[in-house]
């Protein structure tokens, strides 16, 4: 995986003869160590070549698909142990749970829950992922009847049918087999009952053990009997077992030292009596399906603020859309301040704005998320840009004056920015916490 | 008529009264900077009157020296003018500097093969017996002279029509040129009797701020002549940018006429200044960036600037002269360097020839540093580029006392440690007005040797030093009290500038490493560095290395390579056996747009320390900053 | 078939002790020795191995605080005193953060005050002091001073040095022989070249603790986490400048739009469950000290803490 690209010119012909697409082979190989490239696009690749470029392309963890329309997800497909190294591309299912004790009403509410709610956050509806149903009773009749109450609010959610016997899930699958629900779990004993049921309906099956030992051996034996869609339960006792079970899978997987392991993880959040805290840990520590008992607001919107950020992509720093944003209500004679896209530098602002009690707008330009040291480096903010956002969000219509205070490290782009646009530029701090006393000072003025 | 005696040479020569020096120089055969073209801006061409009577206005130009200068006479030969009969001094630094450092080098390693040769020869007259035509005649001639075969050369009309006349008038006695180009043999000229001495060809770099020209004897394979001159197109905008919305509203024809004529303003003064003729410039060989090669051949280049940036063109071209308004010989040919990319161009594949990376197993880096940075890092297997904007701080920009190289520039300094009291030395040796780039690359090596700033830049307010003082703005340090300097003010660095040269050195350096990432290649394996630039001549390398611009490697093996543009160029023009491996080159470099890249933020802030966050990196500069702190203590 | 996780660590994070007992020449009942991980967070074999620590931070000027937390904790907040000991006996707090807000209005001056408090802290509880200084250039070095004299020799952690100021915090700490803590905004390069600024001018590597600026949960809060993830892994890779202790502390917890417009009944259940889910992403990312404004916060974390540190039996790796 971490090919450089000049060892993979090493491996290709040479011959720059252009039918990859690319005008050379060193052009090729680096979109090819950028994983920008598929290795067949080259004709003349000895056999050799194409198994040590093309095995490094794979993914390590299968990928895994949950549910079916418009609210399945899939899970799976990761390489790597920290996000920071590439990033964590799906997101866990966060799956509340109803055990089939439960009341029929009761079980119908959350079932609604999931279906409506959706908490907003930077643009993004966040919603949790999916309903598991637990055959608490032990018997099956009564799940089957828990698992018709979820459907029978046809909300057509990513169901998980968690039993210990086989027939219980039979007879729960009568319901919602069509949906692709995940099964849990197969072990040792009854893992033949188990993939001949997942086979049946086509399901995604978890597979249970304390061991990897264990889950090595449950894959290999479900494996055999043609179940593909696997995912693995490591069973902690603890949070420190799952953090360590965790961790060991994904490296494991990764590093293609054991590629039996190469699947994606499930955790129950209740089994270790920790509930929030599984969560976390579920999140930041590579589960992939997290179930919960029902959350209340605040661990609610917490779990999903936290899934949010941790798989967002690191080297994608979010965005903010362009525009002009409004601090207060403002008036014409209100402090317009410039400055990027790049979502934690427009909070940041935006929270010391607020805190200063100053009506102001915020002139948010399209530096594509970058921050304004980057964003000034790279060219990317200059003043062609602030002249054409000026011009598109309608700034002179909203405010009488023409001054337009600007970022402290964007102070070399002051002189610039002024021939260009016509207003007259104040360089504000470097830092946002300070612009409180700077409006003070120099706006007040 | 008037004579002027040039010293210390003693040359002589007759000018009518009136006459500026300048012009006496040129024709005197003595090349005097005239960086601005001789309008009194630059301030580069002074001249020292030992006696006679000239008429110069000290007030209007007196500016550009002190009063100790004045005293001695002191003028700018473009602004003054012959009376009497006088005696003038022409200081070394007055004279083109770049003529001695790389001309003596150059002719010595460029094998001659020149694209031009002249033919004399000495025709039968047609006759009932021997009818063939004149030009069959003429190309026969020419193969009998050690000339290509006849059948390989061809004529164009405009010079066909002249053939029959010439021959008549001459007696069957003229000198034929004969031009490589790329369609073939191309007779290009037809003179009347002997004229083959006189071929000549220039070699140019066309940089956005100015332009070089050097103009060489393609028979003896002689520089002849240098000339250099500002590139006009800043009247219509300072840099590329600017110009390319220019021509967005106004269309491409001034941009086009500009460029064209900035070339040919070098080729005059190189022209006058060697005593030939311009129509005896058969051949002209430009190296330039993209953009301003697209502006030169009246090329479109609005779809450069914005994303994805491409070019129209990037091959290696030949055009003829005439029809982008080159006033050499009309049917002369130019040769125009290919490029890579929007951001590394002809010039930059230029600075490649020059230094030669392109034929070596061994890993070279190339650094060229203006406003804009290049960075080539390969072989002849294999070549990485990226280019990126350091900002004007290298080139003195956004530094208070910043300037460009010009004269009263702090060029050179060291600092004493214990007082830490400056020594330094300025172009041209007159008071300091300001410094330049390598003066500002020397200050900040011996400002964190000294422990004045500790490694981000931040200057040690805590240290009680008459220099060193805190202001409303930004901590300073004094580097010239108010008595010392040109212009009657402290010369002093801020803490802020001292920021913006960091920011500058730090995207170099953050450019040169990425590449070496992305080729897998460490500082160890890097044979050489080269610097190109105006900004490379006067660098320091340790300082240089000091404050981490450069990877750190044996400073042995760091070259300046200076005007590497117009030494490739000079390359191409004296050697076209060159010219079949420039597309090649360019065609091989992969270019690594350093937008893309992710770590490269990231090894940017790495690179925002001095020398580096990783010190394990510059080991030799570790060691001699911790026995600076030794002796600080 | 090998399940080792050959990491291929070479190194270990350094230890830093915080707060002096009467057998080390201070008043303080316990001390703490940080640091001292072998592998990442939570994965150690040892059963020595510390679970991070909970601090719970307290101010001496009150309108610079979320109103949330006098709402929880009542009429003890306006007295420093009160709040010191209500944090050690009630709160259950490791340690405890003293902001000097005081120091942070226009024009402050009252140094003398600052020593007051100081020591009013330092006698109402015992536990291990963390001090954050001020904001204000013209008197840091006086009120860092000050701070640091009047706790001599109690091993304070004293905060907070950044590139741009770092001179003035440093002496202190060196005159009282007081641990540092280093911030940076979310950088791993510019936290290593703070750690560099220091060492040069004497402050030892046991004597810092690395703050790499905590962005609250959904406002920065995985650039916070992915820092802290590198320079863990760096640091156990060999880069002693980087091989230093953790804190972590999300000030904006409290003051983001979501905590600050959330019905009043659920406001602190709002509150703990942010701090709660920052503090515990930031302990598994490897943060040795946790900070916390919401009482309510630090049993759920201790709690939390104990299950995590719980070894996983046979297949505990290294």
């Amino acid at each position: 995986m971490a090919l450089k690209a000049l060892d993979i010119y090493k491996l290709l012909p040479k011959k720059n003869c252009k039918e990859c697409g690319d005008p050379t082979c060193l052009t090729f190989a680096m979109k090819l160590a950028g994983g920008k490239a598929d290795v067949d696009l080259c004709p003349y690749l000895s056999e050799e070549a194409k198994s040590v470029l093309g095995a490094s392309t794979r993914p390590p963890i299968r990928l895994v698909r949950v549910g079916v329309g418009e609210r399945f997800f899939k899970v799976g497909e990761e390489t790597v142990l920290y996000r920071h190294e590439k990033t964590f591309y799906h997101p866990p299912g966060i799956v509340f749970r109803v055990r089939d004790t439960q009341a029929a009403p009761e079980i119908a509410a959350v079932t609604r829950r999931v279906r409506d709610e959706t908490f907003t956050r930077v643009g993004a509806d966040l919603r949790f992922s999916g309903i598991a149903i637990e055959n608490t009773s032990g018997s099956a009749e009564t799940f089957a009847k828990a698992v018709a109450a979820v459907e029978a609010e046809q909300a057509h959610l990513p169901p998980v049918l968690i039993a210990k016997d086989p027939a219980a899930l039979k007879a729960g699958l009568v319901h919602c087999g069509s949906y692709r629900p995940l099964l849990h779990a197969a072990n040792k004993e009854n893992f033949r009952e188990m993939c001949a049921l997942a086979k049946q309906y086509g399901c995604p099956l978890v597979i249970r053990a304390a061991t990897p030992e264990g889950l090595v051996q449950l894959v290999k034996d479900c494996t055999a009997e043609g179940v593909q869609d696997i995912m693995l339960d490591p069973a902690p006792e603890t949070l420190g077992a799952f953090i360590t079970r965790s961790t060991q899978i994904r490296q494991l997987a990764i590093t293609r030292s054991v590629p039996e392991l190469g699947y994606p993880v499930f955790l129950d959040s209740t089994l270790t009596g920790q509930q929030d805290a599984a969560i976390v840990l579920g999140i930041v520590k590579y589960a992939s399906v997290i179930v919960t008992d029902p959350l209340t607001p605040g661990p609610a919107k917490a779990a999903l603020t936290l899934r949010q950020n941790i798989y967002t992509d690191p080297q994608k720093p979010i965005q903010m859309n362009p525009g002009l944003y409004r601090v207060g209500t403002p008036d014409k004679d209100a402090p317009v301040l410039m400055t990027v896209n790049f979502s934690l530098t427009f909070f940041t602002l935006q929270g010391y704005l607020e805190s200063t009690r100053i009506p102001c707008f915020m002139l948010i330009v399209d530096t594509e998320g970058m921050s304004v040291l980057t964003a000034v480096a790279a060219g990317k903010l200059n003043e062609f840009l602030v002249r054409d956002a000026i011009k598109k969000f309608g700034v002179e219509n909203e405010v009488s004056h023409r001054k337009l205070i600007i970022p402290g490290y964007a102070s070399p782009l002051s002189g610039r920015i002024e021939e260009a646009t016509g207003w007259k530029v104040l360089v504000g701090p470097r830092d946002a916490a300070e612009i409180g006393e700077f409006l003070h000072e120099e706006w007040k003025k | 008529m008037r004579t002027v005696t040039f010293l210390p040479g003693y040359r002589k020569i007759e000018v009518e009264p009136g006459t500026t020096i300048l012009d006496a120089a040129q024709r005197a055969g003595l090349n005097i900077n005239v960086v601005c073209g001789g309008q009194g801006k630059c301030g580069k061409c002074v001249v020292f009157i030992q006696s006679g009577k000239v008429e110069f206005d000290r007030q209007k130009y007196g500016q550009f020296f002190s009063e100790a200068e004045l005293q001695k006479g002191a003028c700018l030969a473009c602004e003054t003018s012959v009376q009497g009969d006088i005696h003038v001094v022409i200081p070394e630094t007055t004279l083109i500097q770049e003529q001695k450092i790389l001309v003596e080098g150059v002719e010595n390693r460029i094998d001659f093969h020149p694209s031009v040769k002249k033919y004399y020869v000495e025709l039968q007259p047609p006759s009932l017996a021997d009818p063939s035509p004149d030009l069959s005649r003429l190309l026969w001639g020419i193969q009998k002279s050690g000339g290509p075969v006849a059948e390989k050369m061809y004529a164009p009309l405009e010079v066909l029509r002249e053939i029959p006349g010439i021959l008549r008038h001459s007696e069957w006695k003229v000198t034929g040129t004969i031009g490589l180009v790329p369609g073939g043999y191309r007779l290009l000229d037809l003179q009347e009797n002997d004229t083959s001495s006189r071929v000549f060809g220039a070699a140019v770099d066309l940089g956005s701020t100015t332009v070089v020209a050097y103009l060489w004897d393609l028979v003896t394979g002689k520089v002849v002549s240098v000339a250099s001159n500002y590139n006009k197109q800043i009247s219509c905008g300072e840099d590329i940018l600017a110009r390319v919305n220019f021509a967005r509203k106004n269309g491409l024809a001034k941009l086009q006429s500009l460029a064209a004529e900035s070339i040919n303003q070098a080729l005059t003064t190189a022209s006058n200044t060697a005593g030939i003729d311009r129509e005896d410039i058969y051949e002209v060989v430009v190296a330039g960036n993209t953009v301003m090669t697209h502006m030169l051949l009246g090329i479109d280049p609005a779809y450069m600037i914005a994303e994805p940036y491409v070019p129209v063109v990037r091959r290696a071209l030949s055009v003829a002269a005439g029809r982008i308004g080159i006033t050499c010989n009309p049917n002369g040919g130019l040769f125009v360097f290919p490029a890579v990319s929007d951001f590394i161009g002809g010039d930059i594949i230029s600075d490649i020839l020059a230094c030669g990376m392109n034929e070596r197993e061994e890993i070279s880096l190339l650094i060229d540093i203006g406003t804009n940075f290049e960075v080539v890092l390969g072989n002849r297997e294999w070549m990485f580029s990226c280019a990126g904007a350091a900002g004007p701080a290298l080139e003195g920009g956004e530094v208070l006392f910043g300037m460009r190289a010009n004269p009263g520039a702090i060029e050179k300094l060291t600092i004493d440690p214990a007082s830490l009291d400056p020594t330094y030395s300025t172009i041209n040796g007159i008071r300091p007005r300001g410094i330049c780039g390598s003066g500002l690359i020397d200050l900040l090596a011996e400002l964190l040797a000294a422990c004045v700033i500790d490694r981000t830049g931040r200057i040690n307010t805590g240290i009680s030093n008459p220099r060193i003082r805190k202001t409303a703005h930004f901590p300073e340090f004094v580097i010239a009290w108010a008595d010392e300097t040109e212009i009657n003010k402290e010369i002093v660095i801020t803490e802020n500038d001292i920021k913006n040269l960091i920011m500058s050195k730090a995207s170099v350096h953050a450019a040169c490493v990425t590449l070496m990432k992305e080729a897998g290649v460490s500082r160890r394996e890097i044979s050489t560095i080269y610097f190109a630039g105006a900004f490379g001549n006067y660098l320091d390398k340790k300082n240089a290395t000091t404050i981490g611009l450069i990877p750190e490697i044996d400073p042995d093996q760091i070259r300046n390579i200076g005007n590497g543009a117009v030494a490739g160029a000079n390359i191409a023009l004296i050697n076209r056996r060159t010219r079949k491996i420039l597309d090649e080159i360019a065609y091989k470099i992969a270019y690594i747009e350093l937008n893309a890249e992710s770590s490269f933020m990231d090894e940017y802030t790495s690179s925002s320390f001095l020398p580096h966050t990783d010190l394990s990196l510059f080991p030799m500069v570790q060691k001699m900053l911790d026995e600076c702190r030794i002796r600080k203590a | 078939m090998s399940f080792d996780l050959n990491f291929g660590w070479t190194s270990t994070i350094g230890e830093v002790m915080l707060g002096a007992t009467k057998a080390d020449g201070g008043t303080r009942r316990l001390s703490y020795r940080i640091g001292g991980g072998t592998t990442l967070p939570f994965l150690e074999s040892r059963a020595d191995s510390p679970s991070p620590l909970i601090a719970l931070e307290i101010c001496d000027y009150l309108p610079f605080w979320s109103p949330i937390v006098k709402n929880y904790c009542g009429d003890l907040v306006n007295s420093v005193g009160e709040w010191a000991k209500a944090a050690d006996a009630s709160y259950g707090a490791d340690l405890i953060r003293l902001y000097l807000t005081s120091t942070r209005q226009r024009n402050f001056s009252d140094i003398a005050s600052i020593r007051k408090t100081v020591e009013d802290v330092l006698s109402a509880s015992s536990l291990p002091l963390v001090i954050e200084g001020s904001n204000e250039p013209k008197i840091d070095s006086e009120v860092f001073q000050t701070c640091g004299e009047a706790a001599q020799g109690e091993r304070l952690l004293l905060g907070t040095a950044e590139a741009g100021k770092y001179r003035s915090v440093a002496a202190a700490a060196l005159a009282y022989n007081h641990s540092i803590i280093a911030q940076s905004p979310i950088d791993i390069n510019l936290a290593k070249q703070l750690n560099i600024l220091l060492k040069e001018i004497g402050v030892q590597r046991d004597h810092i603790v690395i703050d790499p600026y905590t962005g609250a949960l959904g406002y920065g809060f995985e650039y916070s986490y992915s820092a802290m993830e590198r320079i863990r892994f760096s640091a156990l890779k060999g880069d002693a400048d980087l091989a230093m202790p953790m804190i972590c502390s999300a000030i904006d917890s409290l003051t983001i739009k979501e905590v600050r417009e959330a019905e009043p009944g659920l406001q602190d259940e709002l509150a703990t469950r942010w701090e709660f889910y920052t503090g515990i992403a930031a302990a598994a990312a490897g943060a040795e000290i946790i900070c916390v404004r919401h009482p309510g916060t630090i049993p759920l974390l201790r709690k939390a803490f104990t299950d995590m540190k719980k070894p996983a039996g046979p297949s505990a790796v290294r």
